[in-house]
């Protein structure tokens, strides 16, 4: 199958590379570019588990053919802790125990951040509603809420 | 306050920052060089002969490295369906290729000849005369018939004395049960105490139900993968993403009659299991054939859509339960007839139907259950396997008996549980367990005693019991120079117990919970270690790793006393040091100091060795209460409250252990509200999540989790497996809180909007 040039900036790194038409945005990055840390969990758009972040939104990578990609900058689970410091999500997740097997645990971080860089301000249950697109099978969601809302709170007093 | 200092205490987790940055690696994320993609061609019908596979047009695809078939299975065992399959998604080739699309498409190419056959899916059609045979013509009696024919078979064998007349009788009354032929069958179980016709002939109430559960996938967020690489020594390397790679082991060199020390099984970590990651065949079997066959490494990954249509989910079941009790509220008999579906394989959790006892005193109970054959996956353990489905019918009901009775649903429960001492029906007898402290905890946490409800609104309880498992373990713990512990072991972490076990150490060491790391060895380097699964984990290898730091303690106080020219009886550990007890001046020497000084000694380093294998292990209860609104023109329930408090012996890191408590809850949650594989002429019609839907946040309030402490003799530090016994009452106290909001009883999970429009149709409402 022929292939398309594909120019992507991943965590501050940029990737020129060849690509078919058929390749998801999720397996360019896994297969490709070697970031595994962003998970396949149902390759229908419905789990959140390849959630990464494409200019500034949320976005399920399994439902991004790359080509359509070009161009575009896009943050992975990898690039979120900077200068060795975790970001507050990543730590809230610790601190409150928001993953247990932690496969859907880098969707749910970066879902989450961008949610607390749009606002964090939302209610508990308005924040059980925007993360509604990532599913979980291990925590009953009560621990990832804790740290959502541990991490707004970090959020709003540093900002 | 405690006695202990690391143990009891939230830590957090040791795989903390690999599991929130992406660097832990699960099985898909194994990539050796030169790696190959598997994929499996499946049936596309659910019940056909197979007249023919033609791999060649396949063959010709650029990029195809190998194709098999059953033919390529040098063991000969079954691996790939050859003349006949059970269940659409049978596998019947694989294929390998440079590029998954790539051999997704050489998949499509193989062309497959079938001849399609009658189906059957529900068990109850299964078990009648009229229904396709999948396994074999046999057919099985009933109980009434069994009892019969028992009686029958006995007078036949006595030639002494001419039983011609009784025996022609019997087999008149034989007659009386023709419903009691049962086909399909694949496995039975039966077992009883006291009499239960005597039991109900003296119960004042005596109410009986058929409950229906449906057949639901464990759905862990990660699908079956496995990574293989067989070298031309003959040497086989599998990533797996397993619960148990020892088992893994011996179950590929099974099937491929290849020898056990010629397989090393790497346990990746695991993206959930719940039981349900123990299967040989799914994928590791058919990458290491493609392996074998290419010469490369090869990953099998089954996609969402496979995982539905044949991974092994937990088996639905049907019940049909009779329970009586007097007045004044004592349960008097309880009899059960189950037939579980346990797919085109036997081995649904029948065994587990006993669990309709509960934790009461019943002093009659007859059990009688059959695995019965339909055309579907096989099943396998999902979290305290059988006991949701058979918890569910038998705590729905004892709510009918409570307000036939005018009693409270907790008081009669109370009432009823069993204490220290008293026999089990058909079991040993029971030790000290909370069972009332637990029911009373979450009682008090609800306020269930001064609870209202508005309308449309009700509250359910029920209680599930489990115990957890045990196997045989191994750790090592060596001490180092710096005074840090390393642990070595070979069990699976399954969300957080290389955490306790990294716990135990330190506390027995008196170090740091931070001085000490924990490796995960692969089956070649590992000390063997039981599956984690069956909450086995905790108990299991936390006594082990207890043993393994018993024995560095050992070893540590004896070099003190060479070091200190003292008995080891003057000697503590303590604080990362050991100490002259009442030394004035003090007198210690740090466990760093020792570590040094033991490289040069005759006795060696500080290496403890733990290695258990099975002590009997205590039940576990767990309680819950919901409070639910139904809306009775949409039939949608919402949950307002549900809380859940469980006897876990004692909490080693309690975060770890409320985490199990909501995240069971809720999977029983959903069993009982949403979840439900559904099966249409030809399959599963279901496989993905937007038409099998799990909970999201979206679906549920925050789950409230109590913890109850009643020490179990042989756990560690008192500890029970935690993992299983939260899901257990869920699917029963969901049903019970919407029945006392709308006054009826769904007997048929889950509690779909419809149905509950229905039940309230039946009931008079909206008419």
């Amino acid at each position: 199958m022929a292939k398309h040039p594909v120019s992507l900036t991943v965590n501050g790194d940029e990737h020129d590379l060849l690509v078919e038409p058929r390749k998801t945005l999720l397996a360019i990055l896994r297969d490709t570019i070697g970031l595994t840390g962003t998970k396949e969990g149902c390759s229908t758009g419905d789990c959140g588990a390849c959630t990464v972040i494409v200019d500034g939104k949320a976005v399920t990578s399994c439902m991004v053919l790359g080509v359509t990609a070009s161009g575009k900058e896009i943050t992975t689970i990898e690039g979120l802790a900077s200068d060795g410091e975790l970001h507050p999500v990543q730590q809230a997740f610790i601190n409150t125990g928001g993953y247990q097997c932690g496969f859907c645990t880098p969707g749910f971080i970066m879902a989450s951040k961008v949610l607390l860089d749009e606002n964090p301000d939302r209610t508990e249950e308005e924040f059980r509603h925007a993360l509604g697109g990532n599913i979980c099978r291990c925590t009953g969601y009560t621990k990832i809420l804790e740290a959502v809302l541990e991490a707004a709170e970090e959020v709003r007093t540093t900002a | 306050m405690s006695e202990y200092t690391v143990v009891g205490q939230t830590v957090a987790r040791v795989d903390a920052v690999e599991k929130v940055t992406g660097a832990a690696q699960y099985g898909a994320d194994v990539h050796p060089a030169g790696m190959l993609y598997g994929k499996i061609v499946r049936s596309k019908h659910a019940h056909a002969n197979i007249l023919s596979i033609d791999t060649s047009e396949a063959e010709k695809l650029p990029g195809v490295r190998a194709i098999i078939t059953q033919d390529d299975v040098p063991s000969g065992r079954r691996v790939f369906a050859t003349d006949k399959v059970l269940y659409l998604g049978e596998p019947l080739a694989a294929v390998a290729a440079t590029d998954p699309d790539i051999a997704e498409e050489a998949a499509e190419l193989i062309k497959i000849e079938y001849e399609v056959l009658p189906v059957v899916q529900d068990v109850m059609e299964a078990i009648k005369v009229s229904a396709p045979r999948l396994q074999s013509d046999a057919a099985k009696d009933g109980p009434n018939r069994r009892e019969i024919s028992a009686q029958i078979r006995k007078l036949t064998r006595d030639k002494e004395n001419d039983h011609s007349d009784e025996i022609s009788k019997l087999e008149a009354a034989l007659e009386e049960y023709p419903d009691e032929v049962y086909y399909n069958i694949s496995a039975e179980s039966h077992s009883e105490a006291g009499d239960v016709e005597k039991g109900f002939a003296e119960s004042d109430v005596v109410v009986e139900d058929t409950y229906v559960i449906p057949r639901v996938h464990q759905t862990y967020m990660e699908p079956h993968v496995s990574v293989a690489s067989a070298d031309s020594s003959g040497k086989v390397t599998v990533w797996a993403s397993t619960q148990g790679p020892f088992a893994i082991r011996s179950g590929i060199a099974g099937t491929l009659g290849i020898p056990l020390t010629q397989i090393n099984v790497i346990g990746t970590t695991m993206g959930g299991g719940f039981g349900g990651r123990f299967g040989v065949i799914i994928t590791h079997v058919p990458a290491v054939l493609l392996s074998q066959k290419t010469g490369r490494p090869v990953r099998v990954q089954m996609t969402r859509e496979e995982e539905f249509i044949d991974g092994r989910p937990a088996p639905g079941c049907v019940i049909k339960i009779k329970t009586g009790a007097t007045n004044d509220g004592q349960i008097l008999a309880r009899e059960a007839l189950a037939f579980w579906d346990s797919g085109s394989v036997s081995g649904a959790s029948i065994g587990s139907t006993i669990r309709v006892r509960g934790v009461y005193k019943i002093p009659n109970l007859k059990v009688d259950a059959y695995g019965v054959h339909t055309n579907k996956s096989g099943t396998a353990a999902y979290r305290a396997p059988g006991a949701p489905q058979a918890i569910f019918a038998g705590e729905s009901q004892l709510d009918e008996i409570a307000e036939r009775i005018g009693m409270d649903p907790v008081k009669f429960r109370l009432m009823n549980m069993r204490e220290e001492g008293d026999p089990v029906p058909a079991g040993a007898n029971e030790p000290k367990v909370g069972y009332k402290e637990t029911l009373e905890a979450v009682a008090d946490a609800a306020g269930w005693w001064d609870r209202e409800a508005g309308e449309n609104q009700g509250w359910g309880v029920a209680v599930g019991d489990w115990t957890n498992g045990c196997g045989p373990g191994g750790v090592y713990v060596s001490v180092h120079e710096d005074g840090s512990a390393r642990i070595f072991h070979g069990s699976m972490d399954i969300t957080g117990t290389d955490t306790m076990i990294s716990q135990i150490t330190a506390e027995i060491l008196t170090i740091p919970y931070e001085s000490v790391t924990i490796r995960r060895g692969d089956t070649d380097s590992a000390p063997y270690s039981t599956g984690s699964g069956g909450s086995v984990v905790t108990f299991t290898m936390g006594n082990t790793a207890k043993l393994a730091a018993e024995d560095a303690h050992r070893r540590i106080l004896e070099l003190a006393s060479e070091r200190l020219n003292t008995n080891v009886d003057n000697l503590e550990l303590k604080d990362g040091a050991v100490h002259v007890v009442s030394a004035d001046p003090p007198k210690s020497i740090s466990l760093g100091e020792l570590a040094a000084y033991s490289l040069s000694t005759t006795g060696g380093p500080i290496v403890g060795k733990g290695s258990f294998a099975r002590q009997a292990s205590t039940p576990a209860l767990a309680a819950q209460i919901a409070k639910v609104e139904v809306d009775p023109d949409t039939g949608r329930t919402r949950v307002l409250k549900l809380v859940a408090s469980q006897d876990v012996g004692y909490a080693i890191n309690p975060m770890a252990v409320e985490g199990q408590i909501e995240g069971g809850t809720v999977q029983g949650y959903a069993w009982a509200m949403m979840e439900e594989m559904q099966y249409g002429e030809n399959g599963n019609i279901n496989p993905g999540f937007v038409d099998y839907r799990v909970p999201t946040s979206a679906d549920l309030p925050t789950v409230e989790s109590v913890i109850v402490e009643v020490p179990a003799p042989n756990g560690p530090y008192g500890a029970k497996g935690v993992g299983e016994p939260p899901i257990t009452p869920t699917l029963a106290t969901m049903a019970n809180a919407v029945k006392d909001a709308i006054g009826v009883r769904v007997t048929e999970l889950p509690i779909k909007p419809e149905k509950v429009v229905e039940a309230l149709k039946s009931n008079g409402h909206g008419t």
